[in-house]
């Protein structure tokens, strides 16, 4: 390793650390959460809006491209199986914060959690459209 | 019969410049699957892999010049779209397997002497992340997928070093081979 090798990798950990450490510290949002709803795209179109509840709930979302079972539980959604080639959709897990999202590329579906009450400027790691 | 010999030298030249790119492709597309068969993807964040293939990439961007190697890169992604998937998925290949080619390619011209492959490898792994994210950031028009990006960060520097340290031991080792006399414009 050279000099300019540890100047990279060390830049490179501290912005990955920029955007990580505020993301592990804020757990705040995890508790005050009626209001989210899980909104499912397909090819860019809205398929269906789900609302988070602690209850489980599963159902599948059938399309021309291919079958994805997704799971509602604990004010969260998780996706629990795919037909897709990749299967990087399931490495998602359980997301449950504002923001989060599940895509599954060769299925073009997306899965993204949105507060329906809290409006806009919510979420501090978000990026603005 | 002096310019018959050199032409006899130019055309074995570009020969074995032939056969090293396919060797290459060949290798990178059996390291992929081999990397598919492993199970690691499930335990890091979305999207995260060893990055196997970028061994040959970097390795060839040592030996061949810039073209010769996006010809390999092109090559290896097709092979491997061919292999694994639909076209939506070659799609986001491609922009990682370019974004990854550029940065490394520039890196490489620019930093040769301050520079190791271990930080040329981890930005090419890293880039290779970005290029997919902003495709699928595009794809689906949501700019949310970045939050995925810094965990790939970091991923990414750990399997860039291990990449990286592949590539040194490769380098020498392939330098000995007859097929790469004459191609080792670098030091």
């Amino acid at each position: 390793m050279k000099r300019g090798d540890v100047i990279i990798i060390g830049l490179v950990v501290v912005i990955a650390l920029v955007f990580l450490v505020p993301r592990w510290l804020d757990t705040s949002e995890k508790n005050h959460n009626e209001t989210r709803v899980a909104k499912i795209t397909v090819d860019g179109k809205l398929y269906k809006t789900v609302k988070l509840t602690a209850e489980e709930q599963t159902f599948e979302v059938k399309t021309d491209h291919g079958t994805n079972t997704l799971k509602v539980h604990d004010h969260g959604i998780e996706m629990t199986d795919a037909d897709c080639p990749d299967k990087v959709c399931l490495s998602f897990g359980f997301v449950e914060r504002n923001g989060g999202t599940i895509v599954c590329l060769p299925h073009k579906l997306m899965v993204e959690i949105v507060d329906t009450a809290a409006g806009e400027g919510d979420g501090v790691d978000g990026v603005v459209k | 019969m002096e310019s018959m010999a050199s032409l006899n030298e130019a055309s074995n030249r570009a020969l074995r410049k032939t056969v090293i790119i396919a060797i290459f492709a060949a290798v990178s597309v059996v390291l992929s699957i081999v990397e598919s068969i492993i199970p690691i993807a499930a335990a890091g964040p979305p999207g995260a892999k060893l990055g196997l293939a970028n061994i040959m990439v970097l390795t060839c961007l040592y030996f061949l010049p810039a073209r010769d190697t996006l010809v390999m890169v092109l090559l290896k992604t097709l092979l491997t779209a061919f292999i694994f998937g639909t076209f939506s998925s070659f799609l986001f290949s491609i922009m990682g397997a370019l974004f990854s080619f550029v940065a490394m390619w520039f890196l490489l011209l620019v930093g040769r002497n301050k520079l190791s492959m271990i930080s040329i490898s981890v930005i090419g792994g890293i880039m290779h992340n970005l290029g997919q994210v902003c495709a699928a950031a595009f794809y689906f028009s949501a700019s949310q997928i970045f939050y995925y990006f810094p965990p790939l960060m970091l991923t990414g520097v750990a399997t860039g070093i291990a990449v990286g340290i592949a590539v040194r031991y490769l380098i020498p080792a392939l330098t000995k081979l007859s097929l790469f006399e004459g191609f080792l414009q670098r030091s």
